[in-house]
């Protein structure tokens, strides 16, 4: 039996950090569609409280901030992948939601819930990264709502360990409008369209101009306790001709700065060869294509 | 009334099922929807050990739980009696755990949640034992025993002493069973033989996954009658073997089997969860229900049989077969269930499917900590034609000879009587090879693919055929091979069929309702039919061995023709005219010839039931099918027909990654006559991607005896965007003893896909895998092993 | 454990009910109002057999706490009896032969539901995309998609965006690598 004996829906982000603080104890509901199912599995224990957070209007909407796009925590992958600003300036992350889950997890789940679990094989997490994407977290500071933002390569610590302080929330993930010539990829290893938790996933991102690419980012998913950046390989790719040779380098880089474990999905040694096989296809295709 | 009719047939049209429109509203109330006043419900404690002794129970801290009625274990049921194939193993284990889904202890509780949280609170103490989880471990001297000695307080009662089976006697080695057959002289073969290949095939764990979870509910009247409702596929059978197990008389068992969601052979056996459920209604007082979660179905339902097999054959230069030598290891896992005994399939496919002059074949099942297997769509006929139809692409090349070539020239032909003692009295496959291989472009298509394997490129394309022989005629495994009909007709015209045969979602009460439709004239909409209580319906032997369209049909026909003499001789004398002459037609007696109405149907069954002779039209029928034992050599001819189909399998192979997408399948398949066209295209689809799933996507993967992915998230069916192209004919052979000419097809269409795939993916890559399922990373280290080598 | 009161619309009639907080709106729909066409068939968003619309929105309800249902709208399997769309699909399933032990069917004919709705129109491929969180073992989803697809027959065509109703394509213009 579970310790949960409270339900609250706060209904606004004021009031929910402001409960957070006070009653300290508590489970955050979003989407649900991950919360529920660990719990049955016993691999969440229910903290005193259960919030639901999805009456708090400032979670919702996706808007343009400046240069910055700004989506809700609470966005669903659905919403997502029919903004038209979404549509416009991040079509990357349209591909990303074609290949979350199913249909039904989409009209649930929920970015901010994604980003939150921080599993090494979230789908969102390796596109936010090459994204260039910070996430703006609030919380109660002398009485007041305070935000902060942090990039989110420091967010994530570990398999569902992220910097998130006790008594705050994750209320909108921030993406920078990318700038002119920006290319960006996704790949989500697997052998169905959807409905499947990736081997391993690689994003590339970056500049594209006269052939050399620059700024580049690169992420890998499911190859290690959190997503990770690619740091070799963006060394690899900036600045560089993207002709046979850099790809075959940067290929090559890729699987040697991953260090993936075996489990029962793939082995480390399959997912090293998908790192360099799919990073050199990508490669290939974003050269032929530009 | 019209004045004539003409004759109508519903035969090989497209019929909607009967129950489709129940289940599409959601209104069909399957166990997981069925609530008995009072009832309470069940949860079972599992083993958290591979393999131990139990040391101590204890159950007071659950006993004490509020809302809690029962807690048992082995020492609460002291009457229990083993259970499965080889009885050797009781419901409530008793001393020692042999796989982690033993069962140790049950509850009984006002609702789930206090079921559940009481278990949680039974504290087992275990002493860990060796673990044996590889069947070639079992076989090795000194090898630790999974059943080294009776088991435990409960075979120690003095009344079970006289009993038989493991569970009383121990067995002192790890063998669970042996086949062994013999045709020929092997020797002699080899000697004859130009090319020969011996290699090994290993095939994998895998699960039914019916989309409803197992279930029972279980109640006793103030009489001790027991009411069970149950998911089985056989309850005349279950009836006798629960009166066994519960030391029970039969006639006091009553078995309601609600509409099942799924089948697929997972429910022929009694598995230990429906005798518990039983103990605690019994120890209650009270009805209790017992529903599995999703992840007890991946633990505790039964699986397909994982065998390794080890396939030796030759032929000559000219093509001709010239034996075959199997040897086999069953990892029988912890208990023995149905299983064990596929080998009865698979040395048919290995003695009949092409005529082999000479075969040795030798099957082991052994004892291991792993998950049982119970009997599964196409019973060792899958794993079996995995191996022969590879060696059969492989042989035709070695002699230089086209794959469809080589098939053709030792393909059967109709009337051939094997060395096994098969009779094929109706036989298509050379019909389906060439109709298959024609439809899908394989000649040609092999032979592009094969020019393209050593050009650039990523995506290779590779198309790949396997043949199929399977009991379609019913089998005779029991002494009866029987089924039952009694055929009662109301005052309106219309016709309550009750039939001894199970519906578990394939079409059966459709087709049987057809096919008395058929014979007495009548619409669909005038059928109902009841075929889900023991205590109404007449005996069958259960839905198994594709059998349920051959011999319930031939049965509900039967019944169905002595209700169309007794009308027409009534009719006949009524209207004076001559029985011969008559027919019934659209609810009507006509005039065979001119369809001339004589009278309404129902107006005749009135004025026979209204009179001073009054009279009832009601019949019965018994079906029992001219088919045979095997003798104790495994010869003899088991059905009364048997079923053939070829299936081409065109895949695309991304030599970069290793997956492998499943492009199109093409079928054809003797099926004697098709009967419902909706109902049997519904089946071989189904089929087709239930092959799929065994070739390509789905594992159980059990690691030291433990289970690592008991969910849909890491076992993966085959969801809607992943299926192939399908293109499917069927060639009717007009089996002379089918119902209007028709063969079982259940089974048929999941049996060749693994292997034509297999036969596809050499075709694109030149790279032969013996292993299932052909993942992505599997095909990739092939492929790597082999580019490593060619270099 | 906290028993929690909910208000909402269940096929169309206003509902009140107390649930544990932790129910899922699964069980809610079985065991405390009694409607069993939804189906649990794992319990973790794997096989959509337990799909149901909130506020017209496809979701696993074995994901979705009870809680959540407050103040909406939830139509299950049963609602759509008295829905022309609905209707029309489980015709479509009967016909096509779309039906075999017909555990999945109810949960595919709420998702065929949704997926016409957005989409009154989809290509098979799009048909089979928009199922493919619904997982059936009998049938090889052929005469699935050929239901969908006979029941989009005299559909009219979606609606413009702004015209109301939910008429956007999820599927259409996507990128695929």
């Amino acid at each position: 039996m579970t310790a949960l004996d409270n339900y609250i829906a706060p209904t606004s982000l004021e009031q929910a950090v402001e409960q957070l603080q006070e009653l300290g104890e508590v489970t955050i509901l979003a989407g649900g569609t991950d919360l529920m199912p660990q719990a049955n599995a016993g691999r969440v224990k229910f903290k005193r409280t259960l919030m639901n957070i999805r009456r708090i209007p400032e979670l919702r909407g996706i808007t343009r901030e400046g240069d910055e796009i700004r989506i809700g925590a609470l966005a669903t992958i659905s919403e997502i992948m029919t903004h038209p600003l979404i549509r416009e300036y991040l079509p990357l992350l349209v591909t990303v939601g074609d290949h979350f889950a199913s249909s039904q997890i989409r009209n649930a789940g929920t970015l901010g819930g994604n980003v939150c679990n921080a599993s090494p094989a979230g789908d969102t997490l390796v596109p936010l990264l090459v994204l260039g994407a910070s996430v703006e977290l609030a919380s109660m500071l002398d009485d007041k709502l305070f935000r902060r933002s942090m990039p989110l390569p420091e967010f994530f610590v570990g398999p569902g360990k992220t910097r998130l302080a006790p008594a705050e929330l994750l209320a909108a993930v921030r993406i920078p409008v990318p700038p002119k010539g920006f290319v960006a990829r996704f790949h989500k290893f697997g052998t169905r369209p959807a409905l499947d938790i990736s081997a391993i996933s690689i994003g590339i991102s970056g500049v594209l101009d006269k052939g050399t690419l620059s700024q580049v980012r690169v992420a890998f998913g499911a190859v290690g306790p959190t997503p990770v950046c690619g740091a070799a390989t963006e060394e690899a790719l900036e600045g560089k001709k993207l002709d046979a040779a850099t790809i075959a380098a940067a290929a090559v880089a890729a699987r040697d700065e991953v260090h993936p474990i075996s489990d029962v999905r793939a082995s480390d040694w399959y997912r090293k060869e998908m790192i360099h096989n799919m990073t050199k296809r990508i490669l290939e295709d974003v050269s032929a294509s530009h | 009334m019209p004045e004539t009719i003409q004759r109508d047939s519903l035969i090989g049209k497209r019929i909607t099922k009967l129950d489709a429109p129940e289940k599409a509203s959601g209104k069909t109330r399957y166990i997981q929807d069925l609530d008995v006043q009072g009832q309470l419900y069940g949860k079972i404690l599992r083993s958290s050990r591979v393999h131990a002794k139990i040391k101590r129970i204890d159950t007071s801290k659950a006993k004490a739980l509020p809302g809690v009625h029962a807690v048992i274990t082995a020492a609460d049921v002291p009457y229990q009696r083993p259970i499965g194939v080889a009885k050797d193993h009781f419901p409530l284990k008793t001393d020692r755990v042999r796989s982690t889904r033993d069962e140790i202890a049950a509850v009984a509780a006002e609702s789930e949640a206090i079921a559940e949280a009481a278990l949680k609170l039974i504290e087992v103490e275990y002493e860990d034992l060796p673990i044996l989880a590889d069947p070639y471990d079992s076989l090795k001297p000194g090898a630790p025993l999974i059943h080294p000695e009776p088991h435990g307080a409960s075979a120690k009662h003095d009344h079970l002493k006289q009993a038989q089976g493991i569970a009383y006697l121990g067995k002192p080695d790890n063998v669970a069973m042996t086949f062994d057959y013999a045709q020929g002289d092997v020797a002699a073969g080899e000697r004859e033989s130009d090319v020969v290949f011996e290699d090994t095939f290993t095939l994998h764990y895998v699960t039914h996954c019916c989309m409803g979870v197992s279930g029972i509910i279980a109640e006793f009247d103030s009489s001790g009658n027991l009411l069970l409702y149950s998911n089985t596929q056989v309850p005349f059978l279950h009836k006798r073997e629960f009166a066994e197990i519960l030391s029970m008389d039969p006639a006091r068992i009553r078995i309601i089997q609600p509409p099942i969601g799924g089948g697929f052979g997972s429910k022929l056996d009694i598995y230990p969860f429906e005798p518990i459920c039983v103990y605690l209604a019994k120890a209650t007082g009270r009805p209790v229900k017992l529903v599995f979660t999703r992840e007890e179905e991946f633990l505790a339902s039964p699986t397909r049989q994982p065998v390794i097999l080890t396939l030796r054959s030759g032929c000559k230069k000219d093509g001709t077969l010239t034996f075959r030598t199997v040897n086999t290891l069953h990892d029988n896992g912890a208990y023995t269930s149905w299983g064990a005994t596929t080998p009865f399939v698979m040395m048919q496919t290995i003695s009949s499917l092409y005529r082999v002059p000479h075969c040795l074949y030798h099957t082991k099942a052994v004892y291991t900590n792993n998950p049982y297997a119970g009997s599964f769509r196409g019973y060792g006929n899958l794993q079996a034609t995995f191996a022969v139809e590879q060696h059969m692409d492989m042989m035709a090349e070695a002699i230089g000879m086209d794959p469809l070539d080589f098939r053709m020239k030792n393909a059967q032909d109709p009337g051939e009587v094997t060395p096994q003692g098969m009779h094929f009295k109706s036989c298509g496959l050379k019909e389906c090879l060439t109709t298959a291989a024609e439809m899908s472009g394989y000649r040609e298509k092999f032979k592009i693919n094969l020019a393209n394997r050593d050009k650039p490129g990523h995506i290779k394309r590779g198309i790949g055929m396997a043949s199929m022989l399977h009991v379609g005629g019913g089998a005779k495994i029991y002494p009866s091979d029987g089924c039952g009909t009694i055929l009662k007709m109301d005052d309106f015209g219309s016709v309550t069929l009750i039939t001894g045969a199970s519906e578990i979602g394939q079409g059966s009460e459709t087709v049987l309702a057809q096919l008395v439709c058929e014979e007495l004239g009548l619409p669909l909409s005038a059928v109902r039919v009841v075929n889900n209580d023991t205590e109404i319906t007449p005996w069958d032997v259960g839905v198994h061995a594709s059998r349920t369209t051959f011999i319930a049909g031939n049965s509900a026909i039967g019944a169905a023709k002595k209700a169309r003499s007794k009308i027409l001789a009534a009719a006949a004398t009524q209207a004076g005219l001559n029985a011969d002459d008559l027919d019934l037609r659209g609810s009507h007696i006509v005039e065979a010839k001119s369809g001339t109405v004589v009278m309404s149907l129902s107006k005749l069954l009135r004025q026979l039931h209204f009179n001073d002779k009054a009279e009832l039209v009601m019949t019965s029928f018994y079906y029992e099918p001219p088919s045979r034992h095997q003798d104790k050599h495994f010869k003899g001819d088991v059905s009364a027909a048997y079923a053939w189909a070829t299936q081409v399998v065109e895949v695309e192979v991304d030599t970069d990654t290793g997956i492998v997408k499943m492009l199109k399948v093409t079928g054809a398949h003797d099926v004697g006559r098709v009967l419902n066209r909706l109902g049997i295209e519904g089946q071989i689809e189904g089929g087709i991607v239930m092959g799929q799933g065994y070739a390509l996507t789905e594992e159980l993967m059990v690691e030291n005896g433990i289970v690592r992915n008991p969910g849909f998230r890491d076992y993966k069916l085959v969801t809607a965007p992943e299926i192939p192209e399908m293109d499917v004919r069927f060639i009717e052979t007009m089996d002379g003893e089918g119902p209007q000419g028709a063969k079982g097809v259940g089974e048929a269409p999941a049996i060749c896909i693994a292997a034509a795939t297999a036969n596809a993916i050499h075709n694109a890559t030149g790279v032969r895998i013996m292993a299932l399922p052909f993942t992505p990373e599997k095909v990739y280290r092939a492929l790597h092993a082999a580019k490593k080598e060619a270099a | 454990m906290s028993q929690q009161a909910i208000n909402f619309t269940l096929n169309g009639v206003p509902t009140r009910v107390s649930v544990p907080v932790d129910m899922s709106a699964l069980e809610m729909i079985r065991n405390v109002a009694g409607l069993t066409g939804t189906k649990y068939g794992c319990g973790e968003g794997e096989c959509g057999a337990c799909t149901i619309l909130l506020d017209g929105v496809s979701l696993n309800s074995c994901l979705l706490f009870a809680v959540e249902c407050d103040g909406r709208q939830l139509t299950t399997i049963e609602g759509l009896a008295s829905d022309p769309l609905g209707l029309r699909i489980e015709k479509a399933f009967v016909e096509a032969g779309a039906v075999q032990c017909g555990f999945c069917t109810p949960g595919m004919v709420v998702q065929a539901k949704q997926l016409l709705e957005q989409n009154p129109h989809p290509t098979r491929e799009e048909i089979q995309r928009g199922i493919e969180g619904n997982l059936c073992r009998c049938t090889g989803y052929v005469k699935i998609i050929d239901a969908i697809e006979a029941a989009t027959k005299d559909l009219p065509p979606a609606p413009l965006p702004g015209e109301g109703g939910n008429g956007r394509s999820l599927r259409s213009g996507t990128n695929k690598e």
